[in-house]
């Protein structure tokens, strides 16, 4: 698995299992938190099996993002676009959570196919939320209607506290983000990790990937930020989406991709001190064997360790 | 925002099966067997000296070393490609290979989980005989690796007895009877503390039940192809078996009814996709019965469960073996079997009383004993107790001042997993 997947593996099970287990009258209460600060709560009573509540907290967005009544810009729209008339958002929410749905699971289409592909879509509540202002972003990119009232820059938040810049223009969408990491080791990591990254978009096969760079500092483009939000460990990197890179059905994966590189990049980090760890542990091992051999009489001490081993097994 | 505002993360790793969720929680939310398949083709290639090919060699390593799968997954990649080697890095409820190990937790964490280590206390469990160097390498891998903020690593027999502790009374002590995939132990437990040199361990578990299974339909000649017969034994020992009170009574009953005891198992030859069908007889309460009487399976090991239990108690310190009588708890998957705690209950019974009717007898009846109540605890959620009593434990306040934190891993180093973290200040 190189890539995270869009949507959250235990919603969509629960799900599906749910739709099998239908007729059987059990109660679900279920609380589970993902990357980036966001928890869900899932909710069946028995007053009406077939009434899913999913309720989603988002992480909480530094002030220079916009947020609608503890949602981002554009998110309503977007999950009554993308559910339709199986799902209704509560208001309120409930308690402590930003978004409430409540799934009506009767309501399903009896299309095999087309309910899976719902069901799936469910379960990336997170992509239909979060990515939402991004997505109308990149939708004005795609058809080239740019606003020009949009402000040059904007924020979205992607992390708690922490938020990536994009700005539209006409023909292109730069987006820049800023890399944060808590540990030293994981910053010399994320730092190398990234320096390849650009390297490896050079390469031949990936002419066609959106440009990418690193810098150290602060883009130019970033110069109406707030200086909190360009304090940074490992870098920044900028990405210049074209229309060619959002044109249908790449829509939706550039949105997720982009609205998770940070967790991408971390998990990329974590993959790879496990790869040292593995050659770390391989070189020890053999390095004791060297010493083990160099021991005079190891031979016969272990022949001896043999010996008293069976022996014990046979009584 | 706080780690310790998050609900931890407790995975519970045994042989067969691993147990994972966030605490707060009733059930898991996944259980998985506990198997990793890597993609190892690369690590065959000839070694030369051009340098070219020792970036492909690189390269290649580097794709490999993503190129993984765990549980079903990696179940289903091996059958069908062989590319993949499986890998199982928990034997006899021991690690025994931490590279397989490591990207196991990976895979839990990023790709079923789905969450930050760096955001999540983790709860892990261990067996009470695992050395104080695997704990070290434990955590070693939890913090370098996963960064995590907090880990706690406990005991499973502990977490078995404190997921009981919920559902009746405040009762830390009993014996906890734990009969996995790959190990069983019989683990007595006073106050929250094991008693460490009482624990007995049986050489005989579930996958000793199954290899029992396999081993009776292959001897009967039921048409099972060779290369799945393992796996429908398992099928088997999961859906059939169950405890009998008596195998002769047993055998009796079969073969008056064959009928009503005998089940057909239906299922499709893996290579050529013919449909087959075999019968389940006798080993549906022949397995289990391997706990009982050990000889009928293997000529090395010939005590049953039962007097394992008893011997246990008995070694255990004399003021606490009431109230381990008391409170004998089943965990485990190969507990599972149908009424596994009556007959267990009923035997444990009959060596206790036949054993205070010699002593009555010794001292010729002056000195009346009080009986010992004998007492087998099973609940339903007995396949991941050790998963819900460490969700309870985790769930607690008081659980994220008893971890071991980074801060203190930095300072002091792998070292201080080898105590437990409640005797903070003694290293």
């Amino acid at each position: 698995m190189i890539l995270l997947q869009s949507h959250s593996r235990f919603l969509l099970d629960t799900l599906l299992n749910r739709l099998q287990n239908i007729e059987k009258a059990v109660e679900l209460d279920y609380h589970w938190a993902e990357f980036d600060d966001l928890r869900y709560h899932i909710q069946v009573t028995m007053k009406n099996l077939h009434i899913v509540l999913i309720s989603v907290s988002l992480p909480t967005p530094p002030p220079e993002t916009v947020f609608l009544s503890g949602l981002p810009a554009g998110a309503i729209e977007a999950i009554k676009a993308a559910y339709g008339s199986v799902v209704q958002i509560l208001d309120p929410p409930r308690d402590g959570f930003n978004l409430t749905l409540k799934l009506n699971l009767s309501k399903l289409p009896t299309d095999e196919e087309y309910k899976h592909a719902l069901l799936v879509k469910i379960a990336s509540v997170r992509e239909v939320v979060l990515g939402a202002p991004l997505r109308v972003i990149l939708k004005q990119l795609a058809s080239r209607t740019v606003a020009s009232y949009i402000d040059p820059l904007v924020a979205l938040v992607h992390r708690p506290k922490e938020s990536f810049f994009l700005i539209p223009q006409a023909e292109k969408v730069t987006v820049v983000f800023p890399m944060r990491f808590k540990d030293s080791i994981d910053i010399v990591l994320a730092t190398s990790f990234l320096q390849e990254f650009v390297d490896a978009r050079r390469t031949a096969g990936l002419n066609n990937a959106p440009y990418c760079m690193w810098s150290p500092t602060p883009p130019l483009e970033l110069k109406g930020a707030p200086d909190e939000a360009l304090s940074v460990n490992a870098g920044f990197i900028t990405f210049v989406i074209l229309p060619r890179h959002v044109e249908g059905k790449k829509l939706d994966r550039t949105v997720w991709s982009l609205s998770t590189f940070h967790a991408y990049v971390s998990y990329h980090v974590k993959c790879s001190e496990g790869f040292m760890h593995t050659r770390m542990r391989r070189r020890c091992r053999i390095l004791i064997e060297a010493l083990d051999r160099a021991k005079p009489g190891m031979e016969n001490a272990r022949m001896q360790l043999n010996r008293s081993f069976k022996r014990l097994v046979c009584h | 925002m706080d780690p310790a505002s998050r609900p931890a993360v407790v995975i519970d790793s045994g042989t067969g099966y691993t147990k994972m969720g966030f605490a707060g929680n009733v059930e898991p939310c996944y259980i998985v067997p506990t198997v990793v398949a890597v993609n190892e083709s690369f690590l065959n290639q000839s070694r030369s000296t051009s340098k070219a090919s020792w970036v492909a060699q690189h390269n290649a390593g580097v794709m490999a070393d993503l190129d993984f799968f765990i549980g079903d997954e990696a179940l289903e990649k091996s059958r069908s490609s062989s590319t993949y080697n499986l890998s199982y890095p928990i034997s006899h409820g021991q690690v025994d290979n931490w590279d397989s190990m490591e990207r196991f937790w990976q895979q839990c964490i990023f790709n079923y989980l789905r969450c930050d280590p760096e955001d999540h206390y983790f709860l892990l469990t261990e067996s009470p005989l695992t050395a104080p160097e695997s704990r070290e390498y434990t955590g070693e891998i939890m913090f370098e690796t996963f960064n995590v903020p907090g880990l706690y690593i406990a005991v499973n027999s502990v977490l078995a007895l404190a997921a009981g502790y919920t559902t009746s009374k405040c009762e830390m002590t009993g014996v906890v009877v734990d009969v996995g995939d790959g190990a069983s132990h019989v683990v007595p437990v006073a106050e929250g503390y094991v008693i460490g040199s009482s624990i007995k361990s049986v050489p005989i578990a579930g996958k000793d039940v199954t290899l029992f299974v396999q081993q009776l339909m292959r001897e009967r000649g039921e048409n099972v192809p060779p290369e799945d017969s393992f796996d429908v034994a398992r099928k088997v020992k999961e859906m059939y078996c169950y405890t009998s009170s008596d195998i002769v009574k047993e055998f009796n009953k079969h073969d008056k009814e064959p009928s009503k005891y005998i089940k057909q198992w239906k299922g499709i030859k893996p290579k050529t996709g013919a449909p087959y069908t075999c019968d389940i007889g006798y080993e549906r309460f022949l397995g289990p019965e391997v706990f009982f009487n050990p000889e009928i399976y293997s000529s090395d090991f010939s005590t049953p469960l039962p007097v394992v239990i008893d011997k246990c108690i008995q070694s255990a310190p004399i003021d606490t073996r009431r109230s381990l009588y008391k409170n004998i708890v089943l965990s485990g998957g190969s507990t599972m079997f149908k009424d596994f705690h009556r007959r267990l209950q009923r035997d444990i019974k009959k060596i206790v009383d036949a054993r205070l009717l010699a002593s009555e007898a010794r001292v010729g009846g002056e000195v009346k004993s009080q009986p010992v109540e004998v007492n087998v605890v099973s609940h339903p959620i007995q396949r991941y107790a050790v998963w819900f009593g460490g969700s309870v434990l985790a769930s607690t306040p008081e659980f994220f001042g008893a971890c071991h934190t980074k801060a203190e891993y930095e300072e002091y180093g792998a070292s201080i997993c080898r105590t437990n973290p409640v005797f903070k200040g003694m290293y």
